[in-house]
């Protein structure tokens, strides 16, 4: 068969796994698509090569050790353009036509492996995605170009999203919660920028990042009114990361404090604009992310479920447990609840991505990229993306491509996504942990771990129950809505 | 703070929980997160020693043998209470006091001395394949728990009718321990896998072996039960604590529905591993012990997971003390051996009346 013979041994598993993709093949889509089979044979290749041997180990000194990081996955990110999944090609990323699609199916590969050291790099993606939806073009030449410079250096610069404080967790990520949430850290307006004060908590790659996207209310008493996204650099006056948690699991990335003592963020980090932090920020962020959320746990789910049926394989006292028709039948069970995750984020990604091609690839963009870099970082262009009229020219092209029912539909996706992949995974390796005992066996270590880990992706990226409600009140109350920002009007914006 | 409401025992069992209770209070809790991260510690120690004084460290060894000759029940509301505390400490107890349970059925008064002086433990291997052949036991014993140097191992060599049990010394010529550096839970004392090599054993049971086993079956599925029911317990404790503390939404996360539920439910698990233990303690069948063992266990994992769900991230970071429970419940599910095995083996014992 055609198929057979062009493809490549992923490529071929992939096409069995996800049917979608080959039909995409068929219809024409193939340079796409070969993108993402080469993406997932890097992926591949990172864990059989980096990730898988050192796992344990490393997940056994983060207990010891929980402020050790090892920069060595960073540096391997780098070599397989991990860190510019969501870059824009025409800045040298490798955000294509599958961008959403490509980041679902790597985090799935990758945290078959380790989701720790998968964590490490997707929440990378996850702090630069504010900085390209928001259309902060100020901010692509320098923040993400350096990003790209680095990776091809194999010197990585890495950005983290902030959103989750000491007492608000899940307040902070829903519009109706945020009205109400007890927020630690404020932005107050004063001349040429703002002042932060307080703290996040829980934040991915915190203590290694360079960048961060950061939510903050310009009045904590009006929070879903002011709640604005700021760029804030690690090198910034006032700001340090003074805690690393120790994490029951996915401890090969870090979950940091941020402290922020009178920190002074110019005019000019502001991404888009005062006060459309949620609709923009947040809500927009959770519709692409909560799917990659759905994907991780299945790839955790995954990796459980392939050392489990090692272990089903392996002899025993002359006998294997896959030769018990209990274990067969709990084998198909676990890949059905893996193949049922997969139609779900599957879903998600597919239409995130198109959604997201056509705001992130039209006319006015790529004129816009295709100008010389030179030029779009000249003080006088500069100050242009960052007055009103940019912001408006930025802001009229989402909202001419980013429609307020498409990012509805998308977050519903994502958040049922998520929660379904989570408790899944829970499930499976729970099962899985259940069926084998007390074995001496590596196969069962990797699957505590996996135990461990999956449960972060019950809570994270909103909880499930949170999910659960932001599923039921868009779908069945129509309570919820995104809203793509409304044309500006001078005198909101920073 | 609310117990278990509907739970009520006579005075006998009101005053050892409540003696049980003071000990998990003021020599467990204090350091259960040190018992956590180091094994063999002099702490692990000091809690041995008072468990000792307590009668713990033979309880169900008859007194004219030396020990405390209390009843199966009454040992399970000990353990159920350290685990509140402890669930590592609670196991360790545990598996020490199954593996003396064959000495009740020997005259060995100076076995039982000799087991029972509390430093090392005793230990019980409840997987893998042994067997006793000219004397001398080889096979490999996975995953054993309270393994130190010198410690008495209770092994069940053979299979069917022909089991014995036997004991091994860890560090005897024959006996090699492969430690297991990391496991999931009960992390105050060591695993390791057990392989022997015509070892010699230290004392084989000779007769009433089927009576002995079956009855360290029992101690092991009911205490197994209990700690996990300490699990729910202290799950439900501290859930409940910070439910009344935390706000989200611009309300106490306890007046949200969704976390009642998750409480209610912990209430609910509590009251059915008492229930289900004591009714198991009153028999001699083994089948309503596994039974008990089943239930506590699921409900306890359940527990757990719905705790650190309503800590959120707070309750997966380790300084918060809930994620512990998420990791020793599930060993209480996994111990002593697969689940699903033991469902088959209830319609086994249902079928052959025994």
């Amino acid at each position: 068969m055609m198929i057979g013979q062009e493809l490549s041994e992923t490529g071929r598993r992939l096409f069995r796994d996800f049917p979608i993709l080959r039909m995409l093949w068929e219809s024409g889509r193939k340079k796409g698509i070969r993108e993402t089979i080469g993406l997932i044979e890097k992926a591949e290749e990172f864990n059989r090569t980096f990730a898988v041997p050192r796992a344990l180990e490393l997940d056994m000194r983060m207990e010891r050790e929980p402020e050790y990081f090892d920069w060595e996955i960073m540096r391997r990110a780098c070599r397989y353009r991990f860190l510019s999944l969501f870059i824009p090609r025409q800045l040298g990323g490798i955000a294509g036509e599958f961008m959403v699609t490509n980041t679902s199916l790597l985090m799935d590969e990758l945290c078959s492996g380790c989701s720790g050291i998968a964590l490490a790099v997707g929440a990378h993606s996850l702090g630069v995605a504010p900085l390209v939806t928001s259309g902060a073009m100020a901010h692509w030449d320098t923040v993400l170009k350096e990003i790209v410079e680095g990776e091809l250096r194999e010197q990585p610069v890495t950005m983290a999203y902030a959103i989750t404080e000491p007492s608000a967790g899940t307040d902070v990520e829903e519009p109706e919660y945020l009205e109400k949430a007890k927020l630690s850290l404020e932005a107050k307006k004063v001349k040429g920028g703002y002042v932060l004060n307080g703290r996040k908590c829980f934040i991915s790659d915190g203590s290694e990042a360079k960048y961060f996207t950061v939510c903050a209310a310009l009045d904590r008493s009006r929070p879903l009114q002011t709640w604005t996204t700021f760029l804030v650099e690690r090198d910034m006056e006032g700001f340090s990361t003074p805690r690393v948690e120790l994490k029951m699991g996915q401890r090969a990335s870090h979950a940091a404090e941020l402290l922020f003592e009178e920190v002074f963020v110019p005019d000019s980090h502001v991404l888009g604009y005062e006060g459309d932090g949620m609709g923009n920020g947040i809500l927009m962020i959770m519709a692409a992310s909560r799917g990659p959320v759905g994907s991780i746990a299945t790839g955790i789910a995954r990796g459980a479920f392939q050392h489990f049926l090692a272990w089903a394989k392996t002899k025993r006292n002359g006998k294997r447990p896959i030769d018990e028709d209990r274990i067969r039948l709990a084998l198909a069970d676990m890949w059905g609840m893996i193949q049922e995750n997969r139609g779900l984020y599957m879903s998600n990604a597919m239409l995130g991505d198109g959604i997201f091609s056509k705001a992130l690839d039209n006319p006015i963009m790529n004129l816009t990229l295709g100008l010389p870099s030179s030029l779009r970082t000249m003080p006088l262009m500069r100050n242009f993306l960052n007055s009103y009229y940019g912001k408006a020219m930025i802001n009229a092209i989402l909202r001419y491509y980013l429609k307020d029912e498409d990012m509805t539909q998308l977050l519903e996706t994502a958040s049922l996504a998520k929660f379904s992949c989570a408790d899944n995974a829970m499930e499976l390796c729970s099962r899985a942990l259940s069926l084998m005992g007390p074995e001496d066996s590596e196969e069962r270590r990797w699957v505590e771990k996996c135990y461990r880990d999956a449960k972060l992706t019950q809570i994270y990226e909103g909880t499930n129950q949170l999910n659960r409600l932001v599923v039921n009140n868009i779908r069945f109350e129509e309570t919820l809505r995104v809203e793509v920002p409304r044309p500006l009007k001078k005198g909101v914006m920073a | 703070m609310i117990g278990v409401p509907w739970a009520r025992e006579s005075k006998q069992y009101t005053v050892l929980r409540s003696n049980a209770l003071n000990f998990a209070v003021s020599e467990l809790a204090p350091v259960a997160d040190d018992l956590e991260n180091t094994v063999d510690s002099p702490l692990l120690w000091k809690a041995v020693e008072k468990a000792g004084e307590m009668g713990m460290l033979a309880a169900l060894v008859p007194e004219q043998l030396g020990g405390e000759g209390v009843d199966l029940y009454s040992l399970c509301v000990a353990l159920e209470e350290s685990a509140v505390e402890s669930a590592g400490f609670a196991a360790a107890l545990l598996f020490h006091n199954a593996a003396l349970v064959p000495l009740v059925y020997s005259d060995r008064k100076d076995l039982v001395e000799e087991f029972t002086r509390g430093r090392p433990l005793c230990t019980a291997a409840t997987a893998g394949e042994t067997v006793l052949e000219e004397g001398k036991v080889s096979g490999s014993a996975p995953f054993v728990f309270n393994v130190m140097e010198g410690a008495p191992v209770l092994l069940f060599a053979g299979s069917g009718e022909a089991r014995k049990a036997a004991y091994v010394r860890v560090g005897a010529s024959g006996v090699e321990t492969r430690i297991d550096p990391y496991p999931l839970g009960w992390r105050v004392s060591e695993f390791a896998t057990l392989e022997m090599k015509g070892a010699e054993p230290h004392f084989v049971l000779d007769g009433s072996e089927r009576e002995a086993l079956a009855a360290t079956e029992r101690t092991l599925y009911l205490g197994l039960a209990a700690v996990a029911n300490g699990i729910v317990r202290k799950a439900f404790q501290k859930a409940y604590d910070y439910a009344r503390q935390r706000y989200q939404a611009g309300k106490l996360i306890i007046e949200h529905q969704a976390m009642r539920l998750m409480l209610a439910r912990m209430l609910c698990a509590m009251e059915e591993g008492r229930a289900l233990i004591r009714r198991a303690s009153g028999v001699e069948d083994l089948a309503p012990a596994i039974i008990a063992w089943r239930r506590a266990g699921a409900n306890a994992c359940q527990a757990a997971m719905d705790g650190v769900q309503i800590h959120g991230g707070y309750g997966y970071m380790r300084d918060y003390g809930m994620e512990r429970l998420m990791r020793d419940a599930k060993y209480c599910q996994m111990f002593p051996r697969p689940e699903e095995e033991q469902l088959l083996r209830l319609l086994d014992m249902a079928e052959s009346g025994s």
